[in-house]
């Protein structure tokens, strides 16, 4: 019988390999195709309901930024697509993402995925915020936020399939270490992949030590690294506090002070809604 | 028992161009210099979100877009909008990280002692700074000098959001370009900006309530960079201010004029000017007073109401240029020292880099005509220049103003590429006194754009031969 050591090596062989699929959620896909039949279907409303659903942004995205679609430049926000391509094209990709995507349907991990996806969704909407505060462009920004941890869904996938290939059943302690191992830069592989942008695939790698990161995408990280503590404050799942985030030594890099903080904290229950309509 | 703040010859709150140059004139004079600044890195918003990154673009605009190619070679040059951005970004960090390295070793380099953090007065010559951990330390200053920069002008009507409207430090990290773009206002940061994008391909409307942009420029400069502008596919509307500016939930921003018009835009550019860096400050403290515009008043030395106060760059108001503020930075320390000074230098030439680059040094013709009672104006037209033929810059012009006898040189404007190098060649015969007959008697280099001197010059001559003969 397979260990647990040989399983990660396993899986650390699939990753370094590549080619890991990104899940989607099937409950956004079913809710994009009841959408798109409606005749009062607007793009708005579809760049909101796909905009809740990582896995479908994602994939939303690479399909807008693919050779079948052939944008004149790179597609990097959802906003941007929906202005670029328009409602039936739109709407055109996110029902063939509905359609040809790989269900995710772990039992047992549902809670688990629909807590990353809040943190996610709350850690883009603070990026935003920060990036509102310092005076720069916010898209790019919610889009950093969002992402950081896309490669959570992707090792916690091929984590599962090495375990069931081995016959064994999953380890939840296991999972989370390999998760936390890995997920960076999985994730930003996953981004490369789909040609991203270079500070978005820094962003997701560095986002846990930006100090290490590169020069040119130390803001960015640090950014990320921030809104991610932001997030876990603002969810009250006990990986941050307020105090740690006055602490933070990110905040330098970005020129943030006290009274900086004290705005941010003050805009908890804005982005926890924000966060929330995208969950 | 208290503990004294450590005591500085010299104090320079802000490290952008004035701040340097102040901070590096007191170090070459021996003094203990501390230099604050609440940005993680040097260089202030010249380099951060000014001078460096808006003249990165244009040059990297202007390479990328083929523009010069255009107009003078069969060679397709054009990229796609996505590398065109990706290009653009990497370009600006490239250039801005450069100047950081070399402002920091120079501050390094001569034994300045650098503090990250807000400062703000404690007493006149006291300052206290606030660092981004929450920790706070004081510092004493025999001498201090404030040159904490400006800010973008946020309109209280207008909704920035850095999201859909932007301001000239957020368009500077904008993910991809838009389709099209409003840019409000109509001085240089306005002009520069929708030259650029245009230049990339963006629809632009540039709109204000003034008549024709850049307005303390001579007017028939200004009318040809319009010209141009419209040309390329811009539109400038003038006499006009949106009532309301709204994002309309899904592509667009829209605009409602005065006049009931609308102007749909995918984003919108607010660059209405710029306002002195001084909240937190807490000048009060100091003694100093903000004159109503927003900012310090000083002499012509740099020096403020509080004798060993100084203040310099964007804090002061105009010029607000990075030359200048480095003069004024330098020419304070030198003052509060006791240095030598030299006179107070009054020949500062204006560069804008829009696409083309737009330049002016001394008198306009209406300022000489009024101060003079006449003028006579020598006109170069590119096209009639070997060099503008080559280069396919055939739509540049080049004017001299002298005096109403026609021998002076008073000023010089300027459109067309390459204007911000050829001002100065007027900058320096202005400074020497020289004649109109100087660029008529040498020899220029041939094939070159500055051959337009001499032709301009001997327009005058013409004029004033002609005007000789009538009398």
């Amino acid at each position: 019988m397979k260990t647990d050591l040989s399983l990660h090596d396993e899986l650390v062989r699939r990753i370094d390999s590549g080619a890991l699929e990104l899940p989607i959620l099937s409950d956004t896909a079913a809710k994009v195709m009841t959408l798109c039949s409606e005749a009062s279907c607007d793009a708005r409303r579809l760049a909101e309901l796909i905009q809740r659903d990582q896995a479908l942004a994602g994939h939303v995205l690479r399909v807008a930024n693919s050779a079948a679609y052939a944008p004149s430049e790179p597609i990097v926000s959802l906003q941007q697509a929906v202005s670029r391509m328009g409602l039936s094209v739109m709407r055109d990709i996110s029902l063939a993402i509905a359609v040809k995507g790989k269900v995710f349907s772990v039992p047992g991990f549902e809670a688990e995925l629909r807590e990353l996806w809040l943190h996610s969704a709350s850690a883009g909407a603070w990026a935003k915020e920060i990036a509102r505060l310092r005076r720069r462009n916010v898209e790019g920004a919610f889009l950093a936020g969002l992402m950081h941890d896309i490669g959570k869904p992707v090792v916690l996938q091929a984590a599962l399939d090495v375990y069931r290939e081995a016959q064994r059943p999953a380890d939840a302690k296991a999972l989370r270490t390999w998760l936390d191992e890995h997920h960076t830069r999985v994730g930003s592989a996953l981004l490369e992949h789909w040609s991203m942008p270079d500070w978005m695939q820094a962003a997701t790698l560095w986002h846990h030590d930006p100090e290490s990161a590169p020069e040119e995408s130390l803001e960015t990280a640090a950014m990320v690294c921030l809104a991610d503590h932001l997030s876990h404050w603002s969810l009250g799942d006990g990986k941050s506090s307020e105090d740690a985030i006055r602490s933070l030594g990110v905040l330098a890099p970005l020129s943030l002070y006290a009274d900086d903080l004290d705005e941010l904290f003050g805009r908890r229950d804005q982005v926890s809604a924000v966060s929330k309509v995208l969950s | 028992m208290n503990v004294l703040p450590p005591a500085f010859d010299i104090v320079v709150l802000g490290a952008g161009p004035a701040g340097q140059k102040a901070a590096v004139q007191g170090a070459k004079a021996g003094k203990r210099v501390l230099l604050v600044e609440r940005d993680a890195a040097v260089g202030g918003e010249c380099v951060h979100r000014g001078t460096i990154p808006s003249k990165t673009l244009r040059e990297t605009a202007v390479a990328l877009s083929g523009w010069k190619q255009r107009v003078a070679s069969p060679v397709q040059t054009d990229l796609d909008a996505g590398t065109k951005v990706a290009s653009l970004m990497k370009r600006l960090g490239d250039v801005q990280r450069a100047h950081e390295r070399f402002i920091a070793q120079q501050v390094d380099r001569n034994g300045i002692e650098s503090w990250q953090g807000r400062a703000r007065f404690v007493t006149p010559h006291e300052i206290e700074v606030l660092a981004p951990d929450g920790s706070k330390r004081r510092a004493h200053g025999d001498v201090i000098l404030i040159a904490t920069g400006s800010r973008p002008r946020k309109p209280a009507e207008i909704p920035v959001d850095h999201e859909h409207v932007l301001d000239s430090d957020s368009v500077l990290s904008m993910i991809y370009l838009p389709k099209s773009l409003c840019v409000l206002g109509s001085g240089v940061i306005a002009a520069e900006f929708a030259t650029i994008f245009q230049a990339l391909g963006v629809r632009v409307t540039m709109m204000d309530k003034s008549a024709r942009p850049l307005a303390f420029l001579d007017p028939e400069i200004a009318e040809l960079f319009v010209r141009r502008f419209e040309r390329a596919g811009g539109t400038f509307i003038p006499g006009q201010r949106p009532v309301s500016v709204e994002f309309d939930g899904c592509d667009a921003v829209v605009s409602k004029l005065e006049d009931g018009t609308e102007v749909k835009t995918e984003k919108m550019l607010v660059a209405l000017g710029r306002t002195a860096s001084l909240a937190g400050l807490d000048v009060k403290a100091a003694g100093l007073r903000v004159n109503e515009r927003g900012f310090l008043g000083v002499d012509v030395n740099c020096r403020t109401e509080v004798p060993h106060i100084y203040a310099a760059g964007d804090v002061i108001g105009p010029p607000s240029l990075a030359t200048s503020s480095m003069e004024q930075g330098r020419r304070a320390i030198r003052h509060a020292l006791g240095l030598p000074l030299g006179a107070p230098v009054e020949t500062i030439p204006i560069g804008i880099y829009t696409i083309p680059e737009i330049a002016s040094v001394g008198l306009t013709q209406a300022e000489v005509e009024k101060r003079h009672g006449g003028a006579i104006v020598g006109r170069s037209r590119f096209e009639e220049l070997a060099r503008g033929q080559i280069n396919g810059e055939t739509e540049g012009l080049l004017k001299l103003v002298a005096d109403p006898a026609g021998e002076r040189l008073l000023g010089a404007q300027i459109i067309g590429e390459g204007a911000t190098e050829l001002i100065h060649l007027a900058q320096m015969a202005l400074i020497g006194g020289m004649s109109i007959d100087t660029f008529v008697d040498n020899i220029f280099n041939f094939p070159t754009l500055a051959e337009g001197y001499r032709v301009a010059a001997l327009d005058i001559a013409g004029q004033r031969s002609r005007l000789r003969a009538v009398i």
